[in-house]
């Protein structure tokens, strides 16, 4: 247990600042999500992992927990996409080019990028899981050589709903890359693959004992998307999940983010799959 | 340890003498049946004995609502809080209430150190006192007697209608010094009070009865009782979840952040945005309340995390008593174990 006397006056941290952002870049991708690229007051790097969270505050409304989009392997400016769904992201819909944002972090644990060294990257987003994916699939593309294959499965409600549709394309384009894009509900210009994106698991030819998974999306997406996996008696413990907790705090004290007994603010938001497969409030 | 004799009579001369290190906080009556910690203005309004507070002591290091910053809407500025934090004395504090204090401390000052906290508590002293446990008091069965004196800087044992006066650490002996009104004493410690509320099993053995307790029928007869009202959670002294908030100015040029107690018994509690539910149900609820006591921390600190204060019991509008749900959990398993004996 941790004691008063152990504790040095000059250890306590001010914990619930946030740090001004300047907005160098906005762009509303769909009619739901938006598309900022902020810089540090002096152009330092936030210093993130990819996967991990910052605290978005806006001054009159809170704060909450949104994905950090860019990889750390792109410098002086980092990047967001938030989806307008509540108060605080409706009015940071507002924000444009020029304003500032408050932001908090990076917090929590991201992909841990050492036992991803050298392995075929599976990535799985459905939604705007894609959002934190991104972050790893940038990641894994600004260092091609250190990984196998990169495979991309990624799902969408509608095709207007697809995200970083000319990114996806460059992707596409690459030979060293494969993407593979659904949706569930095409409409008449749609000419892709329809379907849930768990169809697009079976058809997949994959060494089990290479390739690490990365999964993202929303909260019933992650027991099929298992299940599919599992059918091809993919590993547990080469499954990375990224979980959405209400983080209100973003340093294990507030309460709000509990997984049964683990904080995914501090814990995760990414964990290994075996590590949050027994904890019954995980998925 | 050194040991003085106190007449009852000169503990108002007592609290005085302690007001020369910081203001004085301790119990007072505050209507005909309810106490709380206030600051000594009176020292003979002080109570002595008294059953428990309404809310616990952790007000007093983690305000129920606590301002974290000033900012302005016209140019995006914030001012960090200035926090004065004044030198404290806690007087006549139960062996649980310190214990609470102690768990807090872990809670608050390990991974990220909150500075708030840590500033408040390096600025108190405490003076702990024995008291009479009633019908809801259950401490001893979390292994917190009366007379358990760790984290105190003084001890009033009641003795013989008088007290005995323990000091127990240096910042102790100098909050007593020059205080003329006690004797010398040998230490005598009276143990006559027993309780009446207790958890059947030594706590050691209850990781074991929480391990097998999750899919338990006990939660859903106890969710079927609770109102989700908070309570419990709200005079819980090792409960510290909280919510952060702004709330803006009327002419809406300015406004503060503040962070404010919260509660995992609420129903939004672990709702995301989007309307997604983690803790959707009562029952995931309330067995989240008594897995924080007695499992999650417990299991990486070795101690429960309930100091059997008995308010959340006492104050539950519906009912509920956590030491009976206890001892379902206990029964259940007994049970459990009696079948499988007879299957074998």
């Amino acid at each position: 247990m941790k004691r008063l006397q152990d504790v040095k006056t000059n250890e306590a941290v001010d914990l619930y600042y946030p740090t001004m952002c300047k907005v160098i870049g906005a762009k509303q991708i769909t009619e739901m999500e938006k598309w900022y690229e902020l810089q540090m007051p002096a152009g330092q790097d936030l210093g993130h992992e990819p996967g991990q969270f910052v605290e978005v505050s806006a001054f009159g409304i809170g704060e909450a927990p949104i994905s950090i989009s860019s990889s750390p392997s792109k410098k002086g400016s980092f990047e967001l996409c938030i989806r307008q769904v509540g108060m605080l992201t409706n009015v940071l819909k507002k924000y444009k080019q020029g304003d500032m944002m408050g932001i908090r972090g990076p917090f929590g644990h991201g992909y841990p990028i050492d036992k991803l060294l050298g392995k075929d990257i599976l990535i799985i987003a459905g939604g705007i899981g894609l959002v934190p994916l991104r972050s790893l699939i940038n990641y894994v593309l600004d260092n091609r050589q250190d990984f196998g294959r990169l495979i991309i499965l990624y799902g969408a409600k509608s095709p207007a709903e697809l995200l970083f549709k000319e990114e996806i394309a460059v992707w596409e384009s690459r030979e060293d890359v494969e993407v593979y894009v659904t949706v569930d509900q095409p409409d008449d210009s749609w000419t892709g693959h329809t379907g849930v994106i768990t169809t697009l698991i079976p058809g997949l030819k994959l060494n089990l004992d290479t390739t690490m998974a990365a999964i993202t999306g929303p909260p019933i997406m992650y027991k099929f998307v298992i299940m599919s996996l599992k059918s091809k008696q993919f590993h547990d413990d080469h499954i990375y999940v990224s979980l959405e907790r209400r983080m209100k705090c973003g340093v294990g004290k507030c309460g709000h983010c509990q997984i049964n007994g683990i904080y995914c603010c501090q814990d995760g938001p990414v964990f290994n799959y075996t590590d949050i497969k027994a904890l019954e409030e995980a998925l | 340890m050194e040991c003085f004799s106190l007449l009852r009579a000169d503990v108002p001369a007592l609290i005085d003498h302690l007001g020369k290190f910081g203001e004085v906080v301790a119990p007072h009556g505050k209507g005909d049946v309810s106490y709380s910690f206030e600051v000594v203005q009176n020292s003979k309004d002080v109570v002595l004995d008294y059953n428990r507070t309404l809310l616990p002591l952790k007000k007093q290091f983690l305000p129920p609502i606590e301002k974290l910053m000033d900012f302005s809407l016209k140019d995006l500025s914030f001012k960090p809080i200035e926090l004065e934090i004044k030198p404290k004395v806690f007087f006549a504090i139960h062996s649980y209430e310190m214990q609470s204090i102690l768990r807090l401390d872990h809670s608050m000052l390990s991974g990220h150190v909150e500075s708030n906290y840590l500033t408040r508590r390096k600025n108190s002293r405490f003076v702990g006192i024995s008291f009479t446990p009633d019908d809801f008091h259950f401490s001893e069965s979390v292994g917190i007697g009366i007379q358990e004196m760790e984290g105190f800087d003084l001890f009033l044992s009641e003795l013989d209608d008088d007290f005995q006066l323990f000091v127990l650490t240096e910042n102790g002996r100098s909050l007593i010094q020059s205080f003329k009104s006690m004797k010398t004493a040998e230490v005598e410690v009276e143990v006559k009070h027993e309780f009446k509320k207790k958890i059947r099993y030594h706590y050691n053995r209850l990781p074991k009865i929480f391990q097998y307790a999750y899919h338990s029928d006990v939660w859903a007869n106890v969710a079927e009782r609770c109102v989700g009202c908070g309570a419990c959670t709200l005079t819980c002294p090792t409960c510290f979840c909280f919510d952060v908030s702004d709330e803006v100015g009327v002419t809406a040029e300015d406004g503060l952040r503040q962070r404010s107690w919260d509660s995992c018994m609420l129903s939004t509690f672990a709702e995301v945005a989007g309307g997604e539910n983690f803790r959707e149900k009562t029952i995931n609820r309330t067995r989240h309340r008594l897995f924080r006591k007695f499992k999650y921390i417990t299991d990486e600190e070795g101690l429960p995390w309930c100091v059997g204060c008995g308010r959340c019991t006492a104050f539950c509008p519906a009912g509920i008593s956590l030491p009976d749900i206890v001892n379902e959990l206990i029964q259940e398993d007994e049970k459990a174990q009696y079948h499988k004996t007879i299957r074998v």
